[in-house]
């Protein structure tokens, strides 16, 4: 069932793409970024060298790619600036494009799903998931119900839990405020950097459902980093692996979108074959990198 | 549970004696057994001082001139009150919380915005480490120059002692902050809203002007208020106040971030600061009325060292502790009440 589509370096995609006038919307594309903190001096540090891709706006169904890579490889980076978040942006060669326009600041179409949730403390779980209404003036009584309708989704009493505060909740219920919270502005992106990582494997496998049937009514195009080779093969419908730092994309594997529950998919032998045989790349991956550092 | 030590005794027979919990570190016991031990505490310095002032004026350890017995000092509590206690403690507290009002007023914002942008932050820092640093007895001095003898003299003795700590305080409290909180505003479209922060800060920049002009002319003790209004400088400084209000607030109220994350967000820290803070005042204050103050706490010790009775100098002091702790927590229950989702309240 994992159909694999394996391409090595970074330009495969140019492949795939059509003539210029018939071609598709990118939704976000990277030209040779490269990040380098300190340039010029002795603490010059890059996190990512090189990095080109792009993800095409597919009309009526998002893509969903999953960022696999050694720790420290500038996964992070590469999330945080399609965010356009400092200090990772600016980028410093190369062109960061989000629907063909250039990068220029932090804005709502791109909803960032921290690991720590970042749930607002001074607000109560509904006033957290409103937030983002609020700040573009939707009138209370609209923004109030739209933000009930969501805590429901994520799979949260509204009743029960809207009036809660973040500490009094679990890790696993706090990470679904902070999901309703950026999904309830319709995002064309979301950008999730390791969400369930701080979760227990039940918890995870739960939010990793929850993820998928949300996401297929949102037609949003989605990046997710994760550690965890079975949750980006579940989950992705594109995987990108990185090499270590400085991280550039090595690998570019097409797999099967999600059909089924996490538990029965990750049963699967063929799901099983996908998931050695990225860990593989992966395991590449680290390993020329740290043999020639300048690649 | 506790952890304790390991005993050579049969491993099914723990000692739970109350000498064993004693001797356990940081086991703590219930809270009525606390109170007991505080208790213990006072009745055991109550003790010691009945017993060196005990018996025959002459024939006592200590002579009642240096140390009353606490009969006599307990029992010369009518004759304060008659001296005029309430109104010396109330005089007190007013020229501490006006001074703290203008302290609060002007260092919360000034922090605020300190904190959130670095470049005004390293402006005001020169100030607040020179502020946190000069000794405090010494602007007695330079406020006595500045603003005479009156009320004004020492509201503003307070005020300059504690603003640039409630800067510093504030600032370090806006800081710190988590900068995660942020990138999630940003990410779900915080950004600057002009009309609103200019609403709100044409709001309190009136109750700035408000303190500016009728707050001033109060502390100069003006004869009546309305030949103060007829003067061209109660409306000069009236403005002058609405000026400063607006230029300190409309930056903060004026971006969502700060409005709705940075500001709520310090704010815990913030008020925890400004009751530590109320507390060192109320200590200040005596410090000013020592001077040519007709009434106030202060006041009262001086002249009681001064010409007796001795009794009501360690009375004033018993009672400047109890006050002040009163207050403090006064203020630890409203801010229990205003941040109900902190788990404890900050102690």
């Amino acid at each position: 069932m994992a159909r694999i589509e394996e391409t090595a370096g970074a330009a495969p995609c140019e492949l795939q793409s059509l003539p210029d006038d018939g071609r598709l919307r990118r939704i976000v594309e990277f030209d040779s970024v490269t990040k380098t903190y300190h340039p010029g001096t002795s603490k010059a540090f890059t996190a990512i060298r090189d990095v080109t891709f792009h993800v095409e706006d597919k009309p009526g169904i998002g893509e969903f790619v999953g960022i696999l890579g050694p720790s420290g490889c500038g996964k992070s980076t590469v999330l945080r600036l399609i965010a356009g978040l400092a200090p990772q942006f600016p980028a410093t060669t190369g062109k960061v494009l989000v629907d063909e326009q250039p990068v220029s600041a932090p804005g709502p179409d791109r909803g960032f799903v921290f690991q720590d949730y970042a749930n607002f403390p001074h607000r109560t779980v509904l006033d957290n998931v409103a937030f983002g209404l609020e700040c573009s003036h939707v009138p209370e009584k609209e923004r109030l119900e739209r933000a009930r309708e969501w805590i429901g989704k994520v799979g949260l009493d509204p009743k029960k839990d809207a009036g809660k505060f973040p500490h009094q909740l679990s890790g696993g219920m706090n990470q679904r405020v902070a999901i309703a919270r950026t999904l309830i502005l319709g995002p064309r992106i979301i950008l999730m950097d390791e969400p369930f990582g701080a979760l227990d494997p039940t918890t995870r496998q739960n939010m990793q459902d929850l993820l998928v049937a949300l996401w297929k009514e949102l037609e949003a195009t989605v990046f997710f980093i994760t550690h965890d080779v079975g949750e980006a093969v579940f989950l992705g419908d594109r995987i990108y692996v990185f090499s270590a730092s400085p991280g550039t994309i090595v690998n570019q594997v097409a797999v099967t979108p999600p059909d089924r529950k996490s538990v029965e998919m990750q049963a699967v032998p063929a799901f099983q074959e996908s998931v050695r045989h990225i860990r593989n790349l992966l395991d590449q991956a680290g390993r020329s990198s740290s043999n020639e550092p300048s690649a | 549970m506790p952890h304790l030590p390991p005993t050579n005794q049969s491993p099914l027979r723990i000692d739970t004696s109350w000498w064993r919990k004693f001797r356990t570190l940081r086991d703590e016991p219930p809270v009525l057994e606390g109170w007991v031990f505080g208790l213990v505490g006072i009745l055991t310095v109550l003790g010691l001082w009945w017993l060196v002032t005990l018996g025959d004026p002459v024939k006592r350890w200590v002579d009642p001139y240096t140390l009353p017995s606490p009969a006599e000092t307990f029992g010369s509590f009518p004759e304060l009150w008659e001296r005029g206690l309430s109104i010396s403690a109330l005089t007190s507290l007013l020229r501490v919380c006006g001074g703290f009002v203008i302290a609060a007023a002007i260092g919360v914002p000034l922090g605020l915005l300190s904190g959130s942008y670095p470049r005004v932050g390293a402006f005001f820092k020169p100030f607040g480490i020179f502020g946190r640093n000069v000794p405090i007895a010494a602007l007695i001095a330079l406020t006595l120059v500045w603003f005479g003898l009156g009320e004004l003299q020492k509201v503003m003795f307070i005020f300059l002692a504690a603003v640039a700590f409630v800067l510093f305080d504030t600032t370090s409290a806006a800081r710190s902050v988590p900068d995660r909180f942020l990138e999630t505003a940003y990410t779900l479209g915080a950004r600057h809203n002009w009309t609103k922060g200019l609403r709100l800060a044409a709001g309190i920049a009136a109750v700035y002007a408000l303190l500016a002009s009728v707050g001033w002319s109060w502390l100069k003790e003006s004869v009546t208020l309305a030949s103060e209004a007829a003067t061209a400088g109660f409306w000069i400084r009236a403005l002058a106040g609405f000026v400063l209000g607006f230029g300190l607030w409309f930056p903060l109220l004026s971006h969502q971030v700060l409005r709705k994350v940075v500001v709520p967000m310090a704010m815990p820290d913030v008020v925890n600061s400004l009751r530590l803070l109320f507390g060192l005042a109320f200590g200040y204050i005596m410090l000013a009325e020592v001077i040519n103050a007709k009434r106030g706490l202060g006041a009262l010790i001086i002249t009681s060292q001064r010409q007796g009775p001795r009794e009501h100098v360690y009375l004033c002091l018993i009672i400047i502790a109890l006050l002040a702790w009163g207050i403090d927590r006064m203020i630890l229950m409203v801010q229990r009440q205003a941040f109900p989702y902190l788990k404890h309240g900050q102690d």
